[in-house]
């Protein structure tokens, strides 16, 4: 994937929250910028990151900074949640459906989209499920497929392996890289919040690397590996030492 | 006769259904906007919870004069009567909304904005299925509540003045006014058969789902049927909505204010006696008012403690038979909702003889039934089947097990079913402590006695200030005393 096209700006962005008695500044001055490609933001928790995300998400208002979409349209932003998120009256599919749905997407197509993007994640079977019928894993997927379905051009990860067994996540890791690799989604971009550096490096393209309370940015790294990747390889490892240096 | 009764039931029916519809609307709309907007909730929860413990009976007469004058007796006294129901059904309706969309995970509105669901959609997918239990749970109190105001609201006199709208609770009233046995023994089997009904077809079926007891054989499909019914046209209203791509924002600050329909027109009425009648006498009425509070005062609080003796028990037993437990929630349904109006024919015989235990038993009827269903109803589905498994494997019977399991998982119900009763057992007093049908007459002195006569004389100064000044003692009484208990006692026992 090349960066050379800019598909999102950054600038200046900084964040405030008011807490009773004090101000707690979140984001310190943050600015990147995100072209065609897999972008892991790394930071301790509790450091700012899906307050970042949020805002890029344009749910959350920035004290000042600008976020610039150079897409030529709205942008469609995918976003997958740390938790599933889903909601529990409702059926896969139901819940697939409903960033579809909340487009002005008729009932029938909508259906037929987020069929499709369950496909991709490999619930195809079972759209008629409720989500307390399902693992961890499955529901993480819907919640996946729920992102993937409005066809976005960005696609916004908080921390979305955090919460599985290891084993599921070492899956669904290799899963969504096939994604982003193969381009059945027609994403620009991707941006992975996470406190994983392994994760990291084995993902991503480039890494952001925050620093604790408020957020800075305190090192970018450019993961030039070839896919696939696996923990066991020299270069990993050292890349992962190497960041590591740059965390603690 | 024939004909007449099946009008009086169809204009009962559609008032009963009217109320319900609105008070829905209301619920949803009010109890989403205070879950979602801090202001809104910072001014609405005090509000309403004031007008929840309020005597709204007191107030009434003069509600409906004030719309009968502006409005005419037709649609004036339609509306009254249709708010008078409002306000019996609305208010644990709004609080069951609340509490459950402000107790939805905060992950789940992130959602919501990122992916920039409509309110319609939200309504739809959110907000409405979070509150489907609570709401249905509330509307089997509400339903009953409201039968039983239902004759107030049809019969209501101010001084020479009475109104009376056609439908079965003026049918039966005016049977038993006639002595008309005959009729009346019609109205009243026509009545219990109607909210028998209504209730096996609409509730009954909700109150299996939730509290796990037995579900008659021959009813689940006509609730099917209802079920189906509902939501599809559920989904009607909300495609119909996605497609005009309704924006409500500014609407829904808007809407909130509807409860607040009912005190705004009673502040209007404060300002209808001059002002100068009303400092003048004020001595006078609050004098009144202190003399008669005291027995009231008494009788709610002995009402209270009975209610709990009730419903304590049978919750018991309930939990070791499912048996009971459906006829229990059957039959609480059925005599929760029959009006004061039936009872007093039927009690007749001994109101002269006893005229206390008939004063006890209208202040009973409108008090214990909240505490009953709060129990039954929503306590019964914190015995967890853990909890009851727990208890089995230790061994856990007899004192030790109603001490340490029973009453602990029940105990936030019992509070506030007991909340809600007290508010129910001061407005019952006005029903209850003078009674005057027919050729019976019963005075047993008392505030709610007091602003009964007050309103036959149509002092409508004096009402209003005898209503302010329970409606303050009522308020007072529930910060000062009853909340705090609460606080203690929830925060020492509610089990997670
Ligand atoms: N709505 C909010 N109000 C006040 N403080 C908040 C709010 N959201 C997040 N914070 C605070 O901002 C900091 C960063 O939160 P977050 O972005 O969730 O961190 P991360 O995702 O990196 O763990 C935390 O200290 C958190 O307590
Ligand atoms: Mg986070």
């Amino acid at each position: 994937m090349s960066s050379s096209e800019v598909v999102l700006s950054i600038r200046g962005l900084s964040k405030k929250y008011k807490v009773p008695g004090r101000e707690v500044l979140v984001l310190d001055n943050i600015s990147f910028d995100v072209g065609e490609e897999f972008i892991a933001i790394l930071g301790p928790s509790g450091c700012g990151k899906s307050t970042l995300l949020r805002i890029i998400a344009g749910v959350e208002k920035p004290d000042s900074g600008v976020i610039e979409f150079r897409i030529g349209h709205e942008p469609r932003i995918g976003f997958v949640f740390q938790s599933p998120t889903l909601l529990p009256w409702m059926t896969v599919l139901g819940n697939t459906m409903l960033p579809l749905l909340a487009r002005g997407v008729d009932a029938g197509e909508a259906r037929e989209r987020a069929r499709r993007a369950l496909t991709l994640v490999g619930l195809g079977e079972f759209e008629d499920f409720y989500p307390n019928e399902l693992s961890g894993g499955m529901k993480q997927r819907v919640n996946i497929a729920r992102a993937l379905a409005i066809e976005p051009d960005i696609l916004l990860l908080d921390e979305p392996f955090s919460n599985l067994d290891p084993l599921t996540a070492e899956t669904l890791r290799s899963e969504v890289v096939d994604l982003w690799l193969t381009g059945v989604v027609p994403l620009k971009a991707v941006i992975m919040v996470t406190h994983n550096v392994e994760e990291a490096v084995l993902m991503s393209d480039r890494i952001i690397i925050l620093s604790p309370r408020p957020a800075k940015i305190v090192k970018e790294v450019r993961i030039g590996l070839k896919r696939p990747r696996s923990r066991k390889m020299p270069e990993v490892q050292a890349l992962v030492d190497e960041v590591y240096s740059y965390v603690s | 006769m024939l004909y007449e009764l099946a009008v009086a039931t169809l204009m009962s029916l559609y008032r009963m259904f009217a109320a319900y519809l609105l008070s829905l609307f209301i619920a949803l709309f009010t109890g989403i906007a205070m879950a979602r907007n801090r202001a809104v909730e910072a001014v609405l929860l005090p509000i309403l919870d004031v007008l929840q413990s309020v005597p709204i009976l007191g107030f009434f007469p003069i509600v409906l004069v004030l719309l009968v004058d502006r409005l005419g007796p037709g649609i004036g006294g339609e509306l009254s009567a249709i708010i008078l129901i409002v306000t019996s059904l609305v208010w644990n309706m709004i609080f069951g909304v609340y509490a459950s969309v402000k107790s939805l995970d905060p992950s789940i509105d992130l959602m919501a904005n990122v992916y920039k669901l409509p309110f319609p959609l939200r309504l739809a997918a959110v907000y409405v299925p979070a509150s489907k239990t609570s709401i249905i749970s509330n509307s089997i109190i509400s339903w009953a509540g409201g039968w039983f105001f239902l004759t107030s609201a049809e019969v209501i006199s101010m001084g020479s003045q009475t109104y009376k709208l056609v439908g079965l609770g003026s049918f039966i009233f005016d049977a038993t006014d006639r002595g008309d046995i005959q009729a009346l023994t019609a109205g009243v089997t026509v009545l219990f058969l109607v909210i028998l009904t209504t209730y096996l077809l609409l509730w009954n079926p909700a109150v299996v789902r939730y509290t796990g007891l037995k579900i008659l054989p021959g009813v689940e499909s006509s609730y099917r049927a209802v079920d189906r019914a509902v939501a599809s046209a559920w989904r009607g209203i909300v495609k119909a909505m996605l497609r005009l791509r309704v924006k409500i924002p500014g609407g829904v600050a808007f809407l909130t204010l509807i409860p607040l329909l009912p005190a705004s027109i009673w502040l209007s009425g404060a300002g209808a006696p001059s002002f100068s009648t009303w400092s003048a006498n004020l001595t006078y009425y609050l004098y009144m008012f202190i003399e008669n509070v005291w027995v009231t005062l008494i009788r709610v609080y002995a009402t209270l403690l009975v209610s709990l003796l009730i419903s304590l028990p049978l919750s018991y037993l309930s939990v070791r038979s499912r048996r009971v437990g459906f006829i229990a929630c059957t039959a609480g349904e059925l005599l929760s909702s029959v009006p004061a109006v039936v009872w007093w024919p039927i009690l007749l015989p001994i109101a002269f003889t006893y005229p206390w235990f008939v004063m006890f038993f209208v202040y009973l009827q409108g008090a214990l039934w909240y505490v009953y269903f709060n129990v039954m109803i929503f306590g019964l589905q914190y015995m967890k089947k853990d909890i009851l498994e727990l208890a089995e494997i230790y061994g856990v019977k007899g004192s030790l097990y109603f001490k340490s399991i029973f009453l602990p998982a029940l105990l936030p119900s019992i509070l506030a079913g007991l909340l809600s009763a007290s508010g129910g057992a001061w407005n019952a007093s006005i029903a209850a402590e003078y009674i005057a049908v027919g050729g019976l007459k019963i005075d047993m002195g008392g505030v709610g006695s007091l602003i009964d006569k007050l309103a036959a004389r149509g002092d409508s100064a004096g009402l209003l200030q005898v209503a302010l000044y329970m409606s303050l003692l009522i308020v007072l009484l529930d910060k000062l005393v009853w909340s705090r208990l609460f606080k203690r006692l929830g925060s020492r026992y509610v089990v997670e």
